[in-house]
């Protein structure tokens, strides 16, 4: 009984499953109010499904010289990286047992999937793809520098490297959201570069790219990688949710489960409006931004608040 | 056991109705009919609220979107990039170059309509033809799809 109860946490709920359709409404989400931010009606809820079925259903082809293995196993493991970040950031019940330290082992997960994403444009050698790769590589070096000091924001305030630690110091201290407003803003931040959303799509970049390190992929490669792409954007915001607005945690399994959710499209909202708003930047402008500005303004956030 | 059989194809045929992603391709046009075709992408018409997304890389598409006629020049290009794009694919003839090589018909560089190269399986007349037309044969096209 206890394994069944196990298997149904894992696969079901708040597992695989869950996890899937959550991010393919997440992705309807974003696509339906960027649209309605720019005056157009948007897509039909089961876009997202109709999609991938038709990308899965698709002939698979690669270029002449491409490693097939290789290309197959990259989308894959990518999004084995991002699911079992997922794991550690439960919707309601905690599921895995939360450890001290377990914060960098998210960071790191949610971080994978960009250098494999690097890889992808490398190993199919094509122009758009290789030059992709490489500015995603670029844009690496910048805003993950950002999300982990930003974020380091919440770890030194509550004294505590597991996420565990930082909800229930949020339960007494209530939630970082407003006292640290700035490194929030700074997380937001570092979290678009991860997600490669506008303004910092600079590596797939629609009219100067064509589609990045994704070019050369068809099929079910690429509807792995979208999924990949859309998932991450799930597990990054509840990665949000834990740290700046740990608080919810006292209101009980159901009543948490939901302000968890509500949170979650909240912060999707505020994501589709950035991506609405802003135009994409030049990669240098980005790395000019980063480290001239933003990475500067973390570092000092941070220092008041260990002198404080 | 029968009815699982029916099942898959109907729902593999609704996903593909229900997402065509388009890759525009000029051959040798006037740019008449791009400017219509780039509109659809505008509030006024969105073609998004029927799926359809205009895609940069012919690996991604499932219609090919060609306007003007085929010229020598272009003539391998067009053949390459129709072999890109994963099976199964269609192709839509935007306008009366594409159609039937219109003005440019019996021209020395002209090889005439897309229909002289590829399987044309729609087309859209009209010089240039307007952005609710484009719609009108992106949807009947898809609503071919068997």
């Amino acid at each position: 009984m206890n394994i069944l109860h196990m298997l149904f946490e894992i696969l079901i709920f708040p597992g695989f499953a869950f996890v899937l359709f959550t991010a393919l409404f997440f992705h309807w989400l974003d696509r339906k109010l960027i649209a309605r931010f720019q005056g157009r009606i948007g897509p039909p809820w089961y876009q997202p499904v109709a999609d991938l079925i038709k990308l899965f259903s698709k002939e698979d082809i690669l270029p002449v010289g491409t490693n097939e293995v290789f290309a197959t196993l990259l989308p894959l493991v990518s999004f084995a990286f991002v699911m079992t970040a997922s794991f550690y950031l439960p919707f309601a019940v905690p599921t895995t047992q939360s450890f001290e330290g377990d914060i960098i082992v998210v960071i790191f997960l949610l971080s994978m999937p960009s250098l494999l994403y690097f890889l992808a444009g490398w190993i199919t050698s094509g122009v758009y793809s290789i030059l992709g790769g490489n500015r995603s590589l670029l844009q690496y070096f910048s805003y993950e520098v950002l999300f982990l000091l930003a974020i380091s924001g919440t770890v030194i305030t509550s004294g505590s490297w597991s996420l565990a630690g930082i909800r229930s110091a949020q339960l007494t201290s209530g939630s970082y959201f407003l006292p640290q407003l700035l490194g929030f803003f700074l997380t937001v931040s570092g979290l678009i570069g991860k997600l490669k959303r506008d303004p910092y799509d600079i590596p797939k970049a629609k009219s100067e790219m064509v589609a990045g390190p994704l070019t050369e992929f068809s099929g079910k490669k690429l509807g792995l990688w979208q999924l990949t792409n859309q998932l991450q954007t799930v597990v990054g915001l509840s990665f949000l949710v834990h740290t700046y607005f740990g608080g919810y945690w006292q209101m009980g399994t159901v009543g948490g489960f939901f302000t968890f959710y509500l949170l979650l499209i909240l912060l999707q909202c505020l994501l589709s409006a950035i991506s609405a708003i802003y135009a994409r930047f030049r990669i240098d402008q980005l790395i000019r931004l980063n480290w001239y500005a933003l990475i500067p303004l973390a570092l000092i956030h941070n220092l008041f608040l260990v002198l404080k | 056991m029968e009815k699982n059989k029916a099942i898959l194809p109907n729902i593999l045929t609704w996903a593909r109705k229900k997402s065509p992603w388009i890759l525009h391709f000029n051959s040798g046009g006037c740019n008449g009919c791009d400017i219509e075709l780039l509109s659809l992408l505008t509030p006024s018409y969105d073609i998004e609220r029927f799926g359809i997304l205009n895609e940069a890389s012919p690996r991604h598409a499932d219609i090919l979107v060609c306007t003007g006629p085929v010229t020598e020049q272009v003539r391998p290009r067009l053949k390459r990039i129709y072999d890109q794009i994963p099976e199964p694919k269609w192709v839509l003839a935007v306008g009366s170059c594409s159609c039937s090589g219109g003005v440019f018909s019996g021209a020395y560089n002209i090889l005439g309509g897309i229909d002289k190269l590829l399987p044309v399986d729609m087309y859209v007349p009209g010089c240039p033809c307007r952005p609710e037309t484009i719609i009108d044969g992106i949807i009947k096209l898809v609503e071919s799809i068997q």
